[in-house]
């Protein structure tokens, strides 16, 4: 499963991120690089689950807006550093996500995917409904206070930040590659009732893969929150923000390492694009891009399943001259 | 090695198993035949956890399994494979054993060095990197056995692993078979193949709507009374050369 | 802007001034069966959909807001009565969801479940996207005369919009479970549903059967779009609420049961209706966010204990 293209491609795209800095200094670039990194960690997060477990969720914002929530709570409620906040955040999504495990042994596809959404409405209404904790629909402003501890840094400090983030993130796909544990999940993955014939713990590593899932999209949930500045609950649990985190490692690859970090790339920079062209417009501007990736993710998920990711390796496979891995691969 | 006792299972209005009870000992290769529909498969999803019976037990090396769930009744020793195979589709040959074989080995390396001697074992050396879903159906059979195997069953539950396959294919099956059971393996083997059957098995069990309807060697039951009347009065040629 | 707003239908259900409980029984019992019966509309087609072709429409609810627009444009700019629009309605929606089928969904009727969720999903996107790009994200209102008769009795009060809304959703759901149960074309969708590989092996041309049912599914949830367009806001993400409260009503109904889904839908809207009254209109949607995924988690396989969201296309 791992593609042709294995570290390579990540030393590429982590080691430009890591340069760039060096090079460029202007705010709007490295705002786009920050993320770039972020959208790539989070649906590397989403992957975890959707790619590597096959249980695919549509309601990722969940623990997102949990994440996000609980570090701008911290802050501004409890005037704690946000680090305990992000730490919350991880306790608070591990819980949601065995509540969303525990569903996901109940339910199959379509339906857990349903199940997913109805789980961040249900958030999205609660937070947005209890004003006197949450600030209600108006959103928590985040204070910026200058320093490492509260999270308050400048835009270079945040590339390094969130390429931190988003290498971990990579290494831990891989070690679900070549891991024991990512076997049995690939196992579970392509058919559970098989893996439970061969004495894998079907059910138990699902939870693990969706509770995992959650807690790692929470982490960036409240660093998010912190570096936006704002967290307004109509956007963190949104379903279109969940579709976001599927849609980049649908469009990269799903289930491979590189891929969410692919397809952020791609997705983001063009997202950043049209807003810089259209910015103005601001409805129809909206309307557009999102218009494209409605016609992408349909045209990806049926021809492109293995995303940009496996479509490189395919052509690196058929370059002249280059010598075959051993045996014949199998039709993709 | 496994007793069932009384097993019964309904779904809604249907009872798919009836009062059956049958005794496998260690070094046993036992056949369960029966027309379409008798239950043969529902049996073996009770044994090997995926249902609960409605009534009756199931014991493995003495202990009462009755209900397990799956993955802890294989890491007893006892495992099974599916009539529609489900091969881990996107995964290579290898990798398909090699989850098998983890069951038992905890460091990836050794696990992949045992799938390799499993594969090896069960002819399947050629086709190793290939993707499972590439795989034609007579192989595909030869992975199920293979995954099954290197979990190190003590018991291996054979579901229709014959039907479907050519005939070359077929006497490679069946030599495959053979010579897991003198390796000291103990199988039940579920069949519609009758010349498979009578070749292999020791004993065979017979069921029809569910009940056991008469137990012996393949001698026996080839004159048997009841599972000639069973097999006639569904249509089914028990003389299949 | 206020999300429960966004996401929630307006005020179907008005609160009944301080009265005899009685009255407000009633009132509350009225209103239930009023979007009770356009919630059948909805769920109907979702699930004959589900039932005959196994797959799960996420982009359900789009058809119902374009059908939300196609009353808004043609009582706006050409000052067309909404009802009357309906009659066009049927076929045009009909003739959509031909076209879409062919588009998108014919591709994806074999692949896994993951690829249909996302094709559907990206279907939505595309047409709510659409809709935002063609015509803004503003909230739009229908308000046609029959919304301001008032209309009284036994101390119950509601429009005649709701009331038309009502029996024409009903006329709709009994004449499609009629078709299905007595027409040739609906046995053979039904044999279809029941068992894919035998239809074929008996020579029906399951491609036909699909097409036809898919373009039925959204031909219904199209004209459940022109009739509830005046009793809620017009904007291009008011497909969400209805689907999902589709799901909820398919799943309590257990899935490809059309009485199943009647009833269904009836429990839904009294949570609803009950729960906005009791709790307040801002938790609305709540209520049914939550009986769905107690339903999930209890009986998945609906109250009539058929097929379920488990075993989905066993």
């Amino acid at each position: 499963m791992a593609g042709l293209i294995p570290h390579r491609g990540a030393l590429v795209l982590f080691g430009a991120a890591a340069l760039f800095p060096l090079v460029v200094r202007d705010a709007f670039f490295l705002d786009s690089v920050v993320l770039i990194l972020l959208w790539g960690a989070l649906s590397a997060a989403w992957n975890v689950a959707g790619g590597y477990a096959g249980q695919v969720s549509i309601g990722h914002a969940s623990f997102f807006g949990i994440g996000a929530y609980s570090s701008a709570l911290m802050v501004t409620r409890f005037e704690r550093n946000p680090w305990l906040g992000l730490l919350l955040g991880i306790a608070l999504s591990l819980i949601a996500g065995l509540v969303i495990g525990f569903l996901s042994n109940r339910l199959k596809g379509p339906y857990f995917a349903l199940s997913t959404i109805a789980f961040s409405q249900v958030l999205l209404i609660a937070v947005s409904r209890w004003r006197g904790f949450t600030a209600g629909a108006e959103g928590i402003p985040v204070p910026f206070r200058p320093g490492f501890a509260t999270l308050g840094l400048s835009h270079v400090a945040w590339v390094y930040v969130a390429l931190v983030v988003a290498i971990l993130y990579y290494l831990i796909q891989v070690y679900l590659e070549r891991s024991r544990l990512g076997l049995q999940l690939a196992g579970v993955r392509e058919d559970e009732d098989a893996a439970e014939a061969v004495g894998v713990a079907s059910r138990r590593l699902k939870v693990l893969a969706v509770a995992s899932s959650a807690g790692l999209t929470s982490v960036c949930g409240s660093l998010w929150a912190q570096y936006i500045g704002f967290v307004d609950p109509a956007y963190v649990f949104s379903v279109d923000l969940s579709v976001r985190f599927a849609l980049n490692a649908i469009i990269g690859g799903v289930g491979t390492a590189l891929g969410p970090y692919v397809g952020s790339l791609l997705i983001t920079t063009v997202e950043t694009y049209l807003r810089a062209q259209f910015s103005g417009i601001r409805t129809g501007f909206t309307g557009i891009y999102l218009i494209l990736y409605g016609a992408v993710l349909i045209v990806v998920v049926r021809f492109f399943p293995e995303g940009l990711v496996g479509l490189a390796s395919r052509w690196w496979l058929r370059r002249p001259g280059r010598a075959r891995a051993a045996g014949a691969p199998g039709p993709a | 090695m496994l007793t069932l006792e009384r097993v019964t299972k309904r779904f809604g209005g249907i009872t798919a198993v009836h009062d059956v009870s049958l005794e496998v000992r260690q070094g046993d290769l036992l056949g369960i035949i029966g027309p379409n529909g008798a239950g043969k498969t529902t049996l073996f999803n009770v044994i090997s956890g995926y249902y609960r019976p409605e009534e009756g037990r199931v014991r493995f090396d003495g202990h009462d399994v009755t209900g397990e769930a799956p993955h802890l009744i294989c890491r007893r020793g006892l495992t099974r494979t599916f009539q529609i195979v489900k091969p881990f589709g996107n995964l290579s040959v290898l990798d398909n054993v090699t989850v098998g074989a983890l069951t038992r080995i905890a460091a990836v390396r050794e696990a992949r060095a045992e799938a390799e001697q499993v594969i090896e074992r069960c002819g399947l050396a050629a086709h190793a990197a290939t993707h499972a879903k590439a795989l034609p159906i007579g192989l595909r059979k030869r992975l199920e056995v293979a995954r099954a195997l290197a979990t190190h069953p003590r018991l291996l539950l054979l579901d229709e692993v014959m039907s479907g396959i050519t005939p070359t294919e077929l006497a490679g099956m069946i030599d495959l078979v053979r010579r897991l059971h003198a390796d000291g393996l103990t199988l039940i083997v579920i069949e519609h193949i009758m010349a498979a059957m009578m070749r292999l098995a020791q004993r065979i069990v017979v069921l029809h709507h569910g009940e056991r309807i008469a137990e012996g060697t393949p001698a026996e039951i080839a004159s048997d009374r009841r599972v000639i009347d069973a097999y006639l009065g569904d249509e089914f040629s028990l003389a299949e050369a | 802007m206020d999300p429960a707003a966004r996401l929630g239908p307006a005020e179907v259900a008005a609160p009944s001034p301080p009265g005899p409980f009685i009255d407000t029984l009633a009132q509350l019992a009225v209103s239930t069966l009023l979007l009770g019966g356009i919630y059948a509309l909805v769920a109907v087609g979702l699930t004959l959909i589900f039932g005959v072709m196994r797959v799960v429409n996420f982009a359900h609810g789009e058809y119902l807001m374009l059908g939300m627009y196609l009353a808004y444009w043609a009582f706006t700019a050409l000052a067309v009565d909404p009802y009357l629009v309906l009659v066009v309605s049927l076929p045009v929606f009909f003739g959509i969801g031909l076209l879409s089928y062919v588009l998108v969904m014919k591709g994806v009727i074999n692949a896994s479940h993951n690829v249909q969720i996302f094709t559907t999903f990206g279907l939505s996107i595309l047409l709510q996207n659409v809709a935002l790009v063609a015509w803004s994200g503003d909230f739009r209102y229908v308000r046609p005369w029959e919304l301001y008769v008032v209309m009284q009795g036994a101390g119950t009060t509601f429009n005649l919009s709701q009331v038309v809304a009502f029996l024409v959703s009903v006329a709709l759901t009994v004449a499609l479970f009629a078709f299905m149960k007595w027409t040739h074309t609906g046995r053979v969708m039904r044999a279809t549903a029941q068992d894919r590989d035998a239809a074929t092996l008996m020579g029906i041309d399951t491609d036909r059967v699909y097409r036809l049912t898919f373009a039925i599914g959204i031909a219904a949830v199209g004209a459940a779009g022109v009739l509830v367009a005046p009793l809620y806001a017009v904007y291009p993400t008011a497909g969400l609420q209805f689907v999902l409260l589709a799901y909820v009503v398919v799943v309590l109904g257990g899935l490809g049961d059309m009485v199943g889904a009647m009833v269904g839908s009836l429990i839904v809207a009294g949570v609803e209706v009950a729960g906005s009254y009791f709790l307040g209109a801002a938790w609305k949607e709540i209520f049914y966010f939550i009986l769905f995924i107690l339903v999930l988690i209890f009986r998945p396989a609906g109250l009539f204990g058929q097929r379920g969201a488990e075993t989905l296309g066993a």
